[in-house]
Parts: structure tokens; sequence; C-alpha cells
């Protein structure tokens, strides 16, 4: 989780992203940070994150970007 | 023969809506969803009458494929099932492979029939001028086919219930009849909002008993929209019309002017049918997604488009943008400029593919015409620019010491984003490429205040009555908005209010209407621009 929190102070500096729960709704994130932070993540974690799973619920928050991590880790 | 123009005409306030809100009330749960669908059949017949069998052509093949998306999954489930761990990933890849020849069979049938409908005479007068161009004498014939109301709205809907099946987001539907309600619900059938499989069908499947609260709600959201349309949008219109039929006759700030009108006459109706659409769902208890969300109080081109036509704008985004730049080529360069540019500029490679491709869609879908490409292009150019210089506007605001949130700066932002936003819509309103930039050099070139010192301009479609009637109202507008940024929810607290404050919205909001709406003589109201696309 940690790890998640570096990238994405690293993203963007300006968000708090302890606390923020509407990161896409809010268009906190766009559409284009949202394809580094995939990228970032993918390597990071070594996972694959399909296009299907990019939904606001997965990645509004931190707490929800690292259940899809987890989650795409276990499968 | 009965028919219906608009959303804003009396065949539909004061006859089909209050018939349909009648029966609704008098009848059981399952003749009420009878009621909506037939009504919006009917409405749909009202509007595009024999076109009805594109609307059922569609509604009956989606339907279909959805079943033989849904039967496969099932199929592939069994068979996962049933096989070793070893085996799974080669069933997986067999059933992956028809799976997707279905759902692209499918989305492209749809949109097939869109382009033909809608885009045939454009394409053959593009290719006949190609062939001019390279001395071939042979000249297409341009075929004009009628084309049935709402069908880029109902297409957008079909197409994200076949991909939702495909990524078993949601089942495939085995009650046509859901289904066909889904498709035609006929609120939002005409200008959308674009309705996703999972906004709105079990919504309206439910149909929930008309609560007098939601009565209320529905219809003083409906008399908010028929006060921008008639108050606002018709006001504009002649002079509108005016200036951009014959653009030659007036020097370059009147252009401006018609300019920063369309702009205003676009929102107007536009937010003002949404108005009338959502409201009328408010009326049956559906909650429908929201279409407009304060757009002129964004701060950059990027954040407009998520507050404009925001329906249209996920759509692209989550049916076209994500799945071009998440594919597996995609993702290879973004990794690869992610290393060599870093993690601003490295996705920006990618991600502007994927950007040009949904710009180039979105202009295409306004309407068939170069203007419209541009249109599309224009704005590709300046979200792109905006991303480039980003960091470079972040660290000269820190050398200058400038804080970025200030509220001059932003208010600065927000002027500049209005600004660009008008020149977009001068070549969406044009009626050529060649008249938009034709436009765009008088601008340039003659812009005198002489109309405004001559007093020419209250002769161009507005008189000083006129403005000053539209300035008012915009100032009210821009309060109410401005309370809604601020988080005050206004619509809220009059909903917690009595029935005597109700009744006084009421008469207040019909007799400013009735007031100053403008009607009658001397007046052009507005044909719905959003139900051409």
């Amino acid at each position: 989780m940690e790890q998640l929190y570096e990238i994405l102070e690293e993203m963007n500096p300006e968000v708090d992203f302890h606390t923020e729960t509407a990161l896409i709704d809010d268009h906190l994130l766009d559409s284009l940070t949202v394809l580094a932070l995939i990228s970032e993540l993918e390597d990071a974690f070594d996972i694959t994150i399909p296009a299907v799973e990019i939904v606001p619920a997965n990645f509004n928050s931190a707490e929800a970007m690292w259940d899809l991590i987890t989650r795409l880790m276990e499968e | 023969m009965f028919s219906i123009s608009s959303y804003f005409s009396v065949e539909y306030l004061l006859i089909l809506l209050p018939l349909c809100i009648l029966l609704y009330l008098m009848l059981p749960k399952t003749a009420r969803r009878v009621t909506l669908l037939f009504f919006s059949y009917a409405f749909f017949w009202a509007v595009s009458g024999k076109l009805i069998v594109y609307l059922l052509a569609a509604t009956l093949t989606v339907y279909a494929f959805g079943l033989w998306i849904g039967k496969i999954l099932d199929a592939q489930k069994q068979a996962l099932a049933a096989c070793e761990k070893s085996e799974k990933k080669a069933v997986r890849s067999r059933y992956h492979t028809k799976l997707l020849r279905v759902v692209v069979l499918a989305v492209l049938l749809q949109i097939g029939v869109l382009l033909v409908l809608k885009y045939s005479p454009f394409f053959s007068d593009n290719l006949n001028s190609l062939l001019r161009i390279l001395h071939i004498q042979v000249t297409l014939k341009s075929p004009n086919f009628a084309v049935p109301i709402g069908i880029s709205f109902y297409t957008l809907q079909a197409a994200s219930y076949l991909i939702d099946v495909y990524h078993q987001k949601i089942p495939a539907d085995r009650n046509l009849f859901r289904f066909a309600l889904f498709i035609s619900f006929f609120p939002q059938i005409m200008e959308g909002p674009i309705c996703r499989y999972s906004d709105t069908a079990a919504q309206l499947w439910d149909v929930p008993k008309i609560r007098w609260e939601n009565f209320v709600r529905g219809s003083e959201r409906i008399l908010y929209g028929l006060m921008k349309k008639t108050v606002a949008a018709d006001r504009l219109n002649l002079l509108i019309d005016n200036v951009f039929t014959t653009y030659d006759a007036y020097d370059g700030f009147v252009i401006c002017l018609a300019a920063v009108c369309y702009t205003i006459q676009l929102y107007m109706d536009f937010s003002g049918t949404m108005d009338v659409v959502i409201g009328t769902g408010e009326i049956f208890g559906i909650i429908m997604p929201e279409n407009f969300r304060r757009p002129f109080f964004s701060r950059t081109i990027s954040e407009f488009w998520t507050r404009w036509h925001i329906t249209l704008g996920t759509w692209f985004k989550d049916y076209l943008f994500y799945p071009v730049s998440m594919s597996k080529p995609m993702k290879k360069l973004t990794s690869r400029s992610r290393r060599r540019f870093g993690n601003h500029y490295g996705p920006l490679v990618s991600g502007s593919i994927a950007l040009f491709a949904v710009w180039v869609c979105n202009g295409l879908w306004h309407g068939s015409g170069w203007h419209y490409i541009v249109f599309g292009l224009y704005h590709f150019v300046l979200i792109l620019t905006g991303s480039l210089i980003l960091p470079l506007s972040i660290g000269l605001a820190q050398k200058l010491h400038i804080d970025r949130n200030h509220l001059l700066y932003r208010i600065l932002q927000i002027i500049r984003t209005f600004l660009l936003v008008c020149v977009g819509e001068l070549i969406f309103r044009a009626r050529s490429l060649g008249e938009a930039v034709g436009m765009l050099r008088k601008i340039g070139t003659s812009f005198t205040l002489d109309s405004l010192h001559s007093h020419a301009l209250f002769t161009y479609g507005m008189d000083q009555k006129d403005y000053l009637i539209l300035l008012l109202f915009l100032v009210m507008i821009f309060i109410l908005s401005l309370l809604q940024e601020r988080g005050v929810r206004i619509r809220e607290s009059i909903a917690k209010k009595g029935i005597a404050v109700h009744a006084a919205v009421w008469i207040v909001a019909i007799l400013f209407i009735v007031l100053f709406g403008a009607y009658g003589q001397g007046y052009l109201p507005v044909d719905p621009i959003y139900a051409k696309f």
C-alpha cells in the first residue's frame, strides 16, 4: 500500500490520496493521468489491468486501487 | 396526423405527457410498463412516422445479439467448469475469439446503419470530389435517406449495452419489452442523455407509483427548462440566424457577438431540453444521468468536456478512449514513452492517438460536414496543448509567485476557456468550413464597434428590450449556478418547503415564461438543436 501512495503522490503531489475518495468523480485524475498511472501500476506490481476495469469505482480512492491491484495479483 | 416537433411543443407538454401520467396513475404495475412502452413508441411515431421501423429493427437485432453473446458466455462458463485447470487458458481463448466476432459484428451492424443513413451524402460528395481531382470521369449518386430522430443517441445506447454484456458487466436481457423500453423511453430518445443499461433499465421496469414529491420536483424542473428555452434560446435565434446566414453583411464585432450568443443559445436549448427530459423522468420516479454540470465555470477545455454533454463524453471515454489506449500495442508504446519522456509526457504519446480518434468521432457524431470534424479536431488540439504546456505553466507560475488557485487567476482561466469554447461553437454553427474560416477572418480584419455606436446592433434580430431581458435572465442563471458551484443544494431546499412555496415557484415561473418568453411576431423559435444529431 505504501508503494501505491508513493506512486500516486509522485503523479500528483497536490492531492491528499490518504483521504480523497472521489478522485475520478471529482476529476482530480484526468484520463491521461489515469493512463500514466495504469502503466506505472502494471510495471510496479507486475499486473495487467484490462480496459474493462477502468471504472470510477476502481480508481476513486487509493484503497479502491489497492483492492484492484490485490485482486489482479491473485488472478 | 398528430405530430411532435420537440419536448417544448404543446403536443408533448399538454397532450402526450399529461395523458401518459394520467393513464400511469390509474393502472396497475404491469399495465404501467405497457403504458410507458406504448407512449415511447407513440412519441417516436409522432416525431418520425414510418421511420419507427429503424427503431424496431435496432431493438430486435440488439436484443437478439445480446442473447447470443449471453449464450456464448454461458457455454464458456460450463466449459470452464468442466475442464482441467491446465486447459482453462485454451478454453478461454477459444470462446474469447467467438465472443469478439459476435460483439464486433453486432456493434458494426448498428454503427453501419447510422453511417449509411446519416453520412452517405457526405461520403459520396467527398468521394466525387476526390474522383474529380484524380480526373476520373465517374460521378457517384448521392443517396439521401430519411433519418429517424435520435438515431445517434439510441445507437450509442445500443452499442454500450452490447459491449457491457460482452464484458459481463450486465447480463443479457431476456425480456424483450424491458429492453425495448430501455432503448426507446420517450423522454430521452430524441436528445439523450445517453443512458447505460445499468443506469435506467431496472428503474424503468420497476414502474413505481407516481409520488406527489416526485411530481412536484419533476414539473418544477420542466418549468426551469422551459424558461431557458423560451426566454433565452428562442430570443437569441433571429440574431444568430441572421448573422450566420449572411455573415458578409456584418463586421467582426457582430460576428463575435453572434458566436457568444450561439454558445449561450446552445447551452440554454440543450440544457433546457435536459431539464424537461430529466424532469419528466423524475415525475415517473426515474433518475437519469445529468448531462450538464455548469460548464461555463470550467477552467480548462478538458474540464469543460467533463461538464458539457457529460454522457457523450463518458461514452467516448469508456468505449473508445480506454479500449484504444489500453490495447496491447498502445500499452507497449505508453510504457516505452514513459521511460523516455517521463510520467507526464510519456502517456501523452499513446493518449494523443486515442484522443485523436475520440475527437474525430465526436466531431462526426455531431454531423456530416467537414466543419464538424474540424470542430472535433479543434478541441483535440486544445486539450493536447493544455496537457503539453501544463508543467510549463505550473513552473512559470511558481517562478513568478503566482498562486494558481487565486480567485483572479481562476476567473481569467474561466474567461479564456469560455472564449475558446465560443470559437469552437462558431465553427460548429457555421454552414460550412469555408464560411467558418470567412467569419474568423472577418473578426480579425474588420472588428469595429460601429454597429454599437450607431445602434444598428439593435436591428439585427434583438432590440434593447430583448438585450435587457436576456441580460437579467443570464444574471439570474449565473447566480443560481454560482450557488450550486458553492455546494448550495437549491432544489433540495425548495423540495422541503410546503405547498405554498411550490405554488409560488410555479406561478412565478409560468408568469416569467408568459411575460418574458420570446414568442409570437418578431421571434423565430429555435428547432431542437441536438435532435438533429
